[in-house]
């Protein structure tokens, strides 16, 4: 982990409200571990907004590492403004990875709203080790997505008001995909009704599934003990000290879907 | 882990029996035990570490959410969540051996048994800490020890019991949140606290339009940063005025300018505290910075500057 002050190559709006920003990071590639890992990006070094914001790793290649974001508030629209050569100060990377998913099964990649980003990722390396897969992205409309639906290619775009790819959430894909491969394992980052679903989902069917979870950050680091989510299993992570909780920051993002309970489940 | 060796001269400063190579602390509830820093900072470099509160019995904490970013600053309520004194001196004090800055042990307690019990405790085993700051402050946990922040009468009750069982520092670690902080800085001056600390956690709040909803889970938390600097100047520099014993100030410190406007306002320690959450080694890049910013100023040292600010009502 260390802080890197980068120089951002591109800054583009690649559907409505939802942006793709790269630059150039040598040195925290250079202690990458893989999909599923952030970095915390401090977007001013004025302090009307103290805390970084944490956003996952899109693609981590070349020496360049590519983030996707929307815009929610003040600093992701500050954030939106950046130009190529600004530069902005970069801590990281930060958190664990998606495992198993080149071991004996057939990943089912599931993204939703601004958890796309990491799954984007784990795609891109799928396809590097040349490991059969189906990606299954999820929006409200088709004004929120940026890629195209191919189902013939396995990459499966929905919406809630059927405006674009198939009508409905990701759950029919997920389950239509698990009947017919074998060794099913689901890898999924969203909003939390997404996860909420796909979590029982996997329990109910006895389908292991990672799910890579959000959180209001404060340091990333495991300084604040801000990002805690609660634990189904009792055993004590190596960083959260308690029982209950455990520190997204650096038990996670990822957990496996039976470790964790979310707050409206 | 890196090593840096600084040998500034300019800001060796005393508390009671207790000798610190510089004023920069990092504060309770920021830097976690002090043993889980990470390697990108070098700890050693810090005047002291101020660990996370230590309760007698482990908690975990609030349910979230926990954190909120505020206009400048930020709203917590993490709820004391920590591994408890046992756990603490098991696992955490064999740590410090190897730690050439000084170690302050936070304690918290729901009544004075509580935390004396906590001391005794540490008294009774070896251990290379310099002292104790008592969180008698915290408002983010129901009797948080809040009764005894706001009573002069429990204050000074409380630090006499742990005056009795110590010769350790004992620095006393004042709320905001009160009507008068003088009175209650001078209660425990007066039961024998080597120092008072201030300010905690000014009581904050922070509502979600959108949602309707809180953005905490216990409605109120704890605002801190940059926001609370102006409110931390002012109870440090009326401490001052008041107290002889020395204070160590807080609230919002994110620079060398801001460490400098703490020292000349009364303090003769600050501890950075929201700053390490952006960048840990906040407190380790301004060591060097403030020891020049003293000698460009043309003071002798940190302790020279102690409380000279001018005022225009002397």
């Amino acid at each position: 982990m260390l802080i890197e002050r980068v120089n951002i190559i591109s800054n583009e709006e690649v559907a409505h409200n939802i942006w793709q920003m790269s630059f150039e990071a040598p040195e925290i590639i250079s202690e990458y571990k893989g999909p599923g890992q952030f970095i915390n990006i401090l977007v001013e070094d004025s302090w009307s907004h103290p805390l970084r914001r944490p956003m996952s790793i899109a693609s981590a290649k070349n020496g360049k590492i590519s983030i996707i974001y929307k815009i929610f508030g003040d600093v992701t629209d500050i954030l939106s403004k950046k130009l190529p050569n600004d530069n902005i100060e970069i801590l990281g990377p930060l958190g664990n990875t998606f495992t198993n998913w080149n071991v004996d099964c057939y990943p089912i990649l599931v993204g939703g709203g601004v958890g796309i980003p990491p799954l984007l990722n784990l795609k891109s390396e799928c396809e590097n080790y040349n490991i059969d897969h189906s990606i299954v992205i999820g929006a409200r409309n088709a004004t929120e997505h940026f890629m195209t639906h191919e189902p013939e290619n396995d990459i499966i775009l929905t919406t809630d008001d059927g405006s674009f790819g198939e009508l409905g959430t990701v759950m029919n894909p997920i389950d239509r995909i698990i009947k017919e491969k074998n060794s099913p394992y689901i890898f999924a980052c969203g909003p939390e009704p997404m996860l909420v679903a796909i979590r029982d989902y996997a329990l109910k069917n006895g389908i292991p599934a990672q799910l890579s979870v959000e959180s209001y950050m404060g340091c990333g680091v495991g300084l604040c003990q801000g990002c805690i989510i609660s634990k189904n299993n009792k055993s004590q992570k190596d960083n959260s000290y308690h029982e209950q909780y455990s520190l997204v920051c650096l038990d996670g993002p990822i957990y496996e879907a039976e470790d964790i309970k979310f707050e409206q489940s | 882990m890196k090593q840096r060796i600084l040998s500034l001269s300019n800001l060796k400063i005393s508390i009671g029996n207790t000798t610190f190579k510089n004023p920069i602390w990092v504060a309770s509830g920021t830097f976690g035990y002090g043993t889980e820093a990470p390697d990108l900072i070098d700890v050693n470099t810090l005047g002291a570490i101020v660990t996370k509160s230590i309760t007698r019995q482990p908690r975990e904490g609030n349910p979230p959410p926990r954190i909120v970013e505020t206009p400048s600053g930020m709203i917590n309520s993490i709820g004391l969540a920590n591994i408890g004194v046992e756990k603490y001196i098991k696992e955490m004090l064999p740590v410090y051996k190897d730690f050439s800055t000084k170690i302050i042990m936070n304690i918290a307690g729901t009544d004075i048994d509580e935390y004396v019990e906590i001391l005794e405790l540490m008294e009774k085993i070896s251990t290379n800490i310099a002292g104790y700051e008592i969180n008698i402050s915290c408002p983010n946990v129901k009797k948080g020890g809040m009764e005894f922040g706001v009573d002069s009468e429990m204050t000074a009750k409380l630090t006499e019991e742990l005056r009795k069982r110590t010769d350790r520092l004992i620095i006393m670690k004042l709320s905001p949140n009160v009507s008068d902080i003088v009175s209650i800085g001078k209660a425990a001056e007066n039961a024998g606290a080597d120092a008072v600390s201030a300010i905690n956690t000014v009581v904050g709040m922070s509502i979600n339009a959108k949602t309707a909803k809180s953005n905490i889970f216990t409605t109120y938390g704890g605002l801190s940063g940059p926001a609370i600097k102006p409110v931390g100047l002012a109870a440090v520099n009326k401490l001052y005025n008041k107290l002889s014993i020395p204070i160590i100030g807080m609230g919002g410190i994110v620079s060398s300018t801001d460490v400098a406007e703490y020292i000349l306002a009364g303090s003769t320690a600050v501890q950075v505290g929201t700053a390490n959450f952006r960048n840990p080694g906040t407190g380790e890049n301004i060591i060097d910075l403030i020891s020049s910013y003293i000698k460009e100023s043309n003071w002798k040292s940190s302790v020279e500057m102690i409380g000279k600010v001018q005022t225009y009502n002397k």
